[in-house]
């Protein structure tokens, strides 16, 4: 009876405990490390002084620990992120694996995006899957006051930019005379891309074939490593710091891949020896056009996010004019929103704006292919083989042609 | 069943269970998984029987990292234990500050791998790394440490070495205090020189050590994926890919659980065909 009578006391109070506690807000947000993480963080840090009883939590990963996390959970059903930073070339796995809620049933995104940011951030009906955080693209960075002392005019095609590292070597053995990033994988790919496009070829053709055992991109290739005598010892190692500093350094004369996300602190006297003197254009065409590259990041929400609807109103946070400002003054980082490029205080900070944004304009996005990643990691293996020397050109163009062709196959 | 049998299968089982949900329960899905086309899990695999397989022998990118893990494992495990062998009759004299070289010799070790793979990684930069500024201070000219592809795989298997060989050595070290001193003594008044009763005494009575030590190196550099991803993330080319990169690599950049599940099974049965050479040489009845 006594135990009973104990019982009926202490029942209501484990009752009352076991009710649930009222479910804390939380938003996970999987994002990049570095410069772009810096900006989600700053993000992150004003959205949650908005929203003081939001609990956020930040993943912050290099980018290919990045990937492998997000596709992991996607492919898991794990509810466990919210937003998703994705790099543009991510997305045509996402979107076609249902991955990404769509944000226009989520309230929509605002903004006058620039028409490849805009583009890529959308599925294969035109609904947004996603919103451009970054509106990065492949520039071509070259050091105008050592040109104009040498008297050459401004690089407009690749055999131009050639001569002119000759002629900058003969002038002064001392400095690099070009760079670029050379690591395998994505890097090193992103530096020929641009070159590869103004030879006219292509990895992929509109067929969806690989189309690189062609005369056009041997070309490339062999113009690509015909730079080797001019680029720095151990370029193989060389990733995006090696050559943002460099550059800031006043080390090497011409990057021939420079992000704007690097040029933020180009002309900033605390950091860089060559204030003003570094001219930033879109990259120099050869047998066609330039063929800028985008290198845009994105924000989704997870298709299976339990807070897709804060999620998303993050992700409008985030794209907003004003805070795309703030991230451009405060970090660098190249905004999405057109009409920024031509807001008087960021183009007097960034005096390269408008031509970024020609750049922009015209950028070529990377194959919109679901197996990106392993037909870049194939390329990126292939072009450096080369650049060590052990394989020619040719050789190496049809083995990743090979491969390219089997994985496209899958 | 007897009484102890019972007390035996009942104290054996939570490590049994541990062991079939840990060991067993994966491997088996990675040896049924190794015959099919999956970019995930079972649903919505195809069988393919071997195909895998062939498609490995085939290509060129799994061949390269198989031989770069070899020489790596083979470079870097005789080097480690000659090396600690060497350390360990060093240290096993008498002289002052013994304690303290000791703790020095012992300092790589404790680091973390992705910490070590950094240290390396600044003092091999070619144009501001500590061993090529030491090279040029002496009139050499500097060396490309990890963009040259014959070199790169040597420099990976010098920073194993580095942190490594005090573990060799640690092993070595125990095997040889745990000789008796009586042996050489008597060896001594017979007449025997260093080198005998090294050849006749030390050198047999360590083996059982140097075997243990030969193979758990041999195992853990068969795995190398950190210290690589650190130092060259598998280049120049693929001068640097390991077994343990390229399996990553097709399961988690590209998801494609087949193949990398046959990779990861012929690892497996190579590792496990070492580890039972070993072993088959440690339980050999003394002669």
């Amino acid at each position: 009876m006594r135990i009973l009578r104990r019982l009926c006391l202490v029942a209501p109070m484990l009752a009352l405990a076991a009710l649930p506690a009222r479910a804390e807000e939380r938003l996970v947000i999987a994002g990049r490390d570095a410069a772009f993480g810096d900006a989600l963080s700053r993000m992150v840090e004003a959205y949650q002084a908005r929203n003081p009883g939001l609990r956020i939590e930040r993943l912050e990963l290099p980018g290919g620990a990045l990937y492998e996390r997000i596709a992991v959970n996607a492919r898991e059903r794990t509810k466990a992120l919210d937003v998703l930073m994705l790099d543009d070339i991510w997305a045509p796995e996402f979107m076609a694996n249902g991955w990404l809620a769509n944000l226009d049933t989520l309230g929509g995104v605002p903004g006058d995006f620039v028409g490849p940011a805009d583009a890529v951030s959308r599925g294969a009906n035109g609904q947004r899957l996603a919103a451009p955080m970054v509106g990065n693209v492949a520039m071509f960075a070259y050091r105008a006051d050592l040109f104009r002392a040498a008297g050459l005019p401004a690089p407009t095609t690749f055999t131009a930019v050639a001569a002119a590292a000759r002629t900058l070597r003969e002038r002064d053995p001392g400095i690099t005379p070009i760079a670029f990033r050379g690591v395998r994988g994505n890097p090193i790919v992103t530096g020929f891309m641009p070159v590869l496009g103004a030879f006219g070829g292509a990895v992929v053709d509109a067929q969806g074939r690989a189309a690189l055992d062609s005369p056009a991109a041997l070309a490339a290739l062999e113009y690509f490593l015909s730079l080797k005598p001019y680029l720095p010892r151990g370029v193989e190692t060389w990733n995006a710091t090696e050559v943002r500093e460099a550059m800031e350094q006043g080390r090497v004369a011409i990057a021939l891949e420079f992000w704007p996300g690097w040029a933020g602190t180009l002309d900033d006297a605390a950091r860089s020896r060559v204030v003003g003197q570094v001219t930033l254009v879109a990259p120099p065409g050869e047998r066609s056009g330039p063929a800028p590259m985008l290198g845009a990041w994105l924000l989704g929400v997870a298709a299976d996010s339990p807070n897709a609807a804060r999620a998303a109103d993050f992700i409008r946070f985030v794209v907003s004019a004003e805070n795309q400002k703030r991230i451009a003054l405060e970090t660098g980082n190249p905004p999405t929103l057109a009409a920024l490029y031509n807001d008087p205080e960021l183009v007097q900070r960034f005096r390269w704006y408008p031509a970024q944004l020609a750049a922009l304009q015209a950028a070529q996005p990377r194959p919109r292919i679901t197996q990106w990643n392993r037909v870049e990691a194939i390329l990126g293996e292939q072009l450096q083989i080369a650049l060590v020397g052990q394989a020619t050109p040719a050789e190496a163009l049809r083995e990743a042609n090979r491969q390219i062709q089997r994985a496209l196959a899958r | 069943m007897r009484a102890s049998t019972r007390l035996l299968v009942v104290l054996l089982a939570p490590s049994l269970v541990l062991f079939a949900l840990l060991t067993l329960y994966p491997l088996l899905r990675v040896l049924l998984l190794a015959f099919t086309d999956s970019d995930y899990g079972f649903e919505g695999a195809d069988f393919v029987g071997l195909a895998n397989f062939a498609e490995l022998a085939e290509g060129r990118g799994f061949r390269r990292a198989a031989w770069n893990t070899v020489a790596f494992a083979v470079m870097a495990t005789v080097g480690e234990v000659v090396l600690g062998l060497a350390l360990a009759l060093l240290l096993d004299r008498a002289f002052r500050g013994r304690r303290l070289v000791t703790l020095v010799l012992l300092a790589p070790y404790v680091l973390s791998t992705i910490v070590v793979g950094a240290i390396w990684r600044a003092w091999f930069h070619y144009d501001v790394g500590f061993l090529n500024t030491a090279l040029r201070g002496v009139g050499l000219p500097g060396v490309p440490w990890l963009f040259d592809p014959v070199l790169a795989l040597p420099s990976i298997a010098l920073a194993d070495l580095w942190q490594a060989t005090p573990f060799c050595f640690l092993i070595l070290y125990a095997g040889l205090r745990s000789i008796p001193p009586d042996l050489h003594e008597a060896a001594r008044i017979d007449g025997a020189g260093t080198w005998a009763r090294f050849r006749d005494i030390t050198l047999p009575l360590l083996w059982p050590y140097i075997l243990i030590a030969g193979l758990m190196r041999t195992l853990d550099s068969f795995k190398l994926f950190d210290k690589v991803y650190a130092m060259t993330g598998g280049g120049p080319g693929n001068a640097t890919e390991t077994l343990s990169m390229f399996v990553q690599r097709l399961a988690f950049r590209f998801f494609d659980i087949g193949m990398a599940s046959a990779a990861a099974l012929v690892m497996v049965v190579v590792a496990g065909g070492l580890a039972a050479i070993y072993a088959r040489q440690l339980m050999r009845p003394p002669a």
